[in-house]
């Protein structure tokens, strides 16, 4: 008899554990299964990565050149990286000679276009540049810029770059 | 013990399957973790072009006169304005107002781009760049200025209403 109450007991156990083994299961196939969540996430890493991408572009102190066009190179792929890396050389002169020291701060950013399959997106971001001259006060000015982001390897990276309207953005 | 030692195995079972069931549930979780899931911006893409239509159209209603057609676009701001923007609206407008008849300026907005923030049920906030071009007396009067506005709509009967007005 003893044995009998035992038995029913475990049965009990395995089949409560079952079940919630099912719906735990369930749950976690439907959250990793659902579209609408991954592209939501997506687009919220695209809006983070385009934010993050203008912050870094209109970002850069003379005493540091190196780190903060390096930080450029990364934070960008395609065209935009093609031509940071190609113009280097004069961009540093310039700077160098200007000692400028230039800081941004995103106002706010929505994604106007995102394809998943091709890794293709599209931003909007109102960013806040304030240049600091080596004699004289910063001046700040508001600016609405595109950018286009392109999955990579590394995470989404700005490829184009420009104010709004602009030519092919 | 005997008796025992032959439940020791659907005792392990259960636990074992409950312990794979605590793993599966917080890994859902931690998969659903989000800013806010209700967000669909751009991804419900009918919604997301039908709040940057309706908002762009009533931006270009609202933010144009001219010296003879004021009541027209007071009429408009009506429409497409409630809430906080329509207030607000109201007391600058009121100040210009006497401006535009006595010196002539007529005023067009275009909207240049806008992007929806966040698109929660009938509720939305968009990032709105746009141009507007002033002439005072028939001439120009300067260059295009370039604008942008953080926007506040609610969809009503399908139409989205603009709620508040912020410049960026």
């Amino acid at each position: 008899m003893p044995d009998d109450t035992l038995r029913r007991t475990a049965t009990a156990l395995v089949v409560l554990a079952a079940l919630f083994a099912a719906w735990a299961g369930w749950s976690w196939y439907a959250a990793a299964h659902d579209d609408a969540y991954a592209y939501s996430r997506v687009r919220d890493e695209v809006v983070r990565a385009g934010e993050q991408g203008v912050q870094n572009l209109n970002t850069l102190d003379y005493r540091d050149l190196g780190t903060g066009l390096e930080t450029w190179r990364n934070s960008t792929a395609g065209d935009l990286h093609r031509q940071i890396t190609e113009g280097r050389a004069d961009f540093e002169k310039q700077v160098t000679k200007a000692r400028t020291i230039t800081k941004a701060r995103i106002l706010d950013a929505a994604v106007s276009e995102l394809d998943e399959r091709s890794g293709k997106a599209r931003v909007l971001v109102g960013v806040e540049i304030t240049v600091t001259p080596p004699d004289g006060d910063p001046a700040t000015k508001q600016s609405r810029l595109i950018g286009e982001l392109t999955r990579t390897s590394g995470g989404w990276k700005l490829s184009k770059l420009g104010q709004a309207p602009t030519e092919g953005l | 013990m005997r008796r025992l030692l032959r439940l020791y195995r659907p005792f392990s079972v259960a636990l074992a399957i409950v312990l794979a069931a605590l793993a599966l549930r917080p890994a859902a979780g931690m998969l659903r973790e989000d800013e806010n899931p209700r967000d669909k911006a751009v991804l419900d893409d009918v919604a997301t072009t039908e709040v940057i239509g309706d908002v762009s159209t009533s931006l270009g209603k609202v933010f144009a006169y001219t010296p003879d057609g004021v009541a027209a676009t007071e009429q408009a701001a009506a429409r497409e304005l409630s809430g906080a923007a329509l207030k607000q609206y109201r007391r600058v407008f009121g100040q210009v107002k006497a401006q535009v008849a006595a010196q002539r300026v007529t005023l067009t907005t275009r909207v240049v781009r806008a992007g929806v923030v966040s698109l929660d049920g009938d509720a939305a906030r968009l990032l709105v760049f746009l141009d507007q071009t002033a002439t005072r007396g028939g001439k120009p009067d300067g260059t295009p200025a370039a604008a942008q506005l953080l926007v506040t709509a609610h969809r009503d009967h399908g139409h989205w209403s603009i709620t508040e007005l912020k410049s960026v």
